[in-house]
């Protein structure tokens, strides 16, 4: 999946998915609740696997599976509260509730990192630029400046560097010799790179940058559908507030876990925050459908 | 004035108020999130600074120009794992453009740096890990332009300090809570990686600060940015 077509949950406004993320990543950090948890990182890993080509996410798999166990089974060893001893190490007990507690800060740690590398695949750093621009418009405008310096600087680094190799300066592969013509190329991008901002000032100011009335260019534009979609978010959001505010889904690992909150409240909130956990994996899925449905027609 | 009103509101009541907030309400997990709060809270001072005050183009395009680098240089030396100029650079730009600059870059270079790396709760610990950096660099310049050990020393505990600064954020993370033995274990896990920031901080630093220094003066000079009395 993913890959030919334009992500569908990316198409919405960046004030909805800056919203919808920090919704989603504030909730799983905040409750201390194995379901809430558990649905966090199912939604995430399945959001992720629709985003990712298939490869890149089994890689990631593959990074994330160890740390899971680390982070699970870690946890008995730092920690040795809890009342049902298990067994001993070292004369230190190792408590059922440690087990317990550190399966379930692994499921929160690796599904906080997925929603981030969701987030990542989404939020791209041109429309981080558009939210922050009104807040701080200057920052932003420097921010953008250096993210366009970037590729610009390295090609001119591959430049500097070919030059200096075809004068066979530092050509071994000795590590002093690719430190020291790694410093000598970046040195002479320094030099470069200064003379031209300062070119650059000049030529921003003589164009009267920081005038009054200055206009700015914006390829977003707030349809329908994003409103629908932010409001919905926020009020999943909101039902699962009140009902972990309410205290209803409080669960507690120490001494002894306790039973998992099922009255109706809970499972309220439950419901609430899988649908908004599962709502941009539903809309990729479904416009995967639309697509291939279309491409069959042709 | 205003500037800084808000500068001392941002620390003397929004931060103390995160960290109740954060202990009376959230029972657990308070740890990390407070962490994050504040780290964050602390850079919104320099950047409320830097939007309010007269910054020329000039200013800002050195300080975008300078953050590129510290990010760029990530990938001039990628052939050296660990082995990364950014820290250097930050603390560079806090010795010659002074204590705005220098913070301003280490934030701006976690920041976009992560664009490409992958943002995560980690971002703001870096930013401010590495802001500070360039702002204490900004406070003993003096000292750090005059003497080569004391520049090395710097880069040295520099190094140390980012790591340890992560390694608080990964506990927390890790635990909820400050356990300090996990604490313990994750600093010797990172000791290989501790030394090889220590010592690239103070090899970029001795052999970027003269030549790069003299660079950013002369371009002060020329174009009379970043001058006290102008």
């Amino acid at each position: 999946m993913g890959g030919g077509r334009i992500k569908a949950f990316g198409n919405y406004h960046p004030i909805v998915l800056f919203t919808y993320f920090v919704s989603v990543i504030v909730t799983v950090m905040f409750s201390v609740n194995p379901v809430i948890a558990g649905c966090a990182l199912i939604g995430g890993v399945s959001f992720c696997a629709v985003l990712q080509k298939g490869r890149v996410f089994l890689q990631s798999m593959a990074f994330y599976l160890p740390l899971f166990l680390i982070i699970a089974l870690t946890n008995p060893l730092f920690s040795h509260n809890g009342a049902t001893e298990l067994f001993f190490l070292n004369g230190r007990a190792v408590t059922l509730e440690s087990i317990l507690y550190g399966i379930n800060m692994a499921v929160m740690l690796v599904a906080v990192i997925y929603w981030c590398k969701c987030y990542n695949e989404i939020v791209t750093s041109d429309k981080f630029l558009y939210l922050f621009g009104r807040i701080i418009p200057k920052l932003s405008l420097v921010l953008s400046m250096a993210i366009r310096f970037i590729p610009l600087f390295k090609a001119q680094m591959k430049k500097i560097s070919r030059a200096q190799k075809a004068m066979g300066l530092y050509s071994s592969d000795r590590f002093g010799d690719r430190l020291r013509s790694g410093i000598r190329v970046f040195s002479a991008l320094v030099t470069w790179s200064l003379e031209n901002a300062a070119e650059t000032g000049n030529s921003m100011r003589a164009r009267g940058y920081g005038l009054k009335g200055r206009s700015s260019y914006s390829v977003f534009r707030f349809r329908k559908g994003d409103g629908i979609l932010i409001g919905v978010s926020l009020a999943l959001l909101a039902a699962v507030f009140i009902g972990t505010g309410l205290g209803k889904t409080d669960f507690d690992f120490y001494p002894e876990t306790t039973k998992i909150p099922c009255s109706p409240v809970a499972i309220i909130t439950y419901i609430s925050f899988g649908i908004l956990a599962f709502l941009p994996f539903f809309l990729e899925v479904k416009e995967e459908f639309k697509w291939k449905y279309y491409i069959s027609k042709i | 004035m205003g500037k800084k009103i808000l500068k001392y509101f941002i620390i003397l009541a929004c931060i103390p108020a995160v960290i109740f907030l954060g202990a009376f309400i959230f029972s657990e997990k308070q740890y990390a999130w407070v962490s994050i709060a504040v780290a964050l809270l602390s850079c919104v001072p320099f950047f409320a600074a830097f939007e309010k005050g007269r910054s020329g183009t000039q200013k800002m395009i050195i300080l975008a120009v300078m953050t590129a680098l510290s990010v760029v240089g990530r990938f001039a030396f990628s052939f050296l794992p660990h082995f990364k100029p950014v820290t250097a650079i930050v603390v560079i730009c806090g010795m010659y453009l002074g204590g705005e600059a220098g913070f301003l870059c280490g934030a701006l270079s976690a920041l976009i740096s992560n664009f490409m790396f992958g943002q995560g709760p980690w971002t703001p610990f870096q930013m401010f890990a590495w802001g500070i950096l360039g702002l204490i660099a900004a406070l003993l310049s003096k000292l750090l332009k005059k003497s080569k050990i004391v520049l090395c020393i710097y880069g040295v505990l520099a190094g140390a300090f980012y790591s340890v600064i992560m390694d608080v954020w990964s506990t927390l993370w890790a635990d909820g809570t400050f356990n300090i033995l996990r604490f313990g274990a994750n600093l010797v896990s990172a000791f290989p990686v501790t030394i090889i920031y220590m010592a690239s901080n103070a090899v970029f630093l001795l052999l970027l600060a003269k030549p790069m220094g003299n660079k950013l003066e002369r371009i002060t000079v020329k174009y009379g940015i970043y001058q006290k009395k102008a």
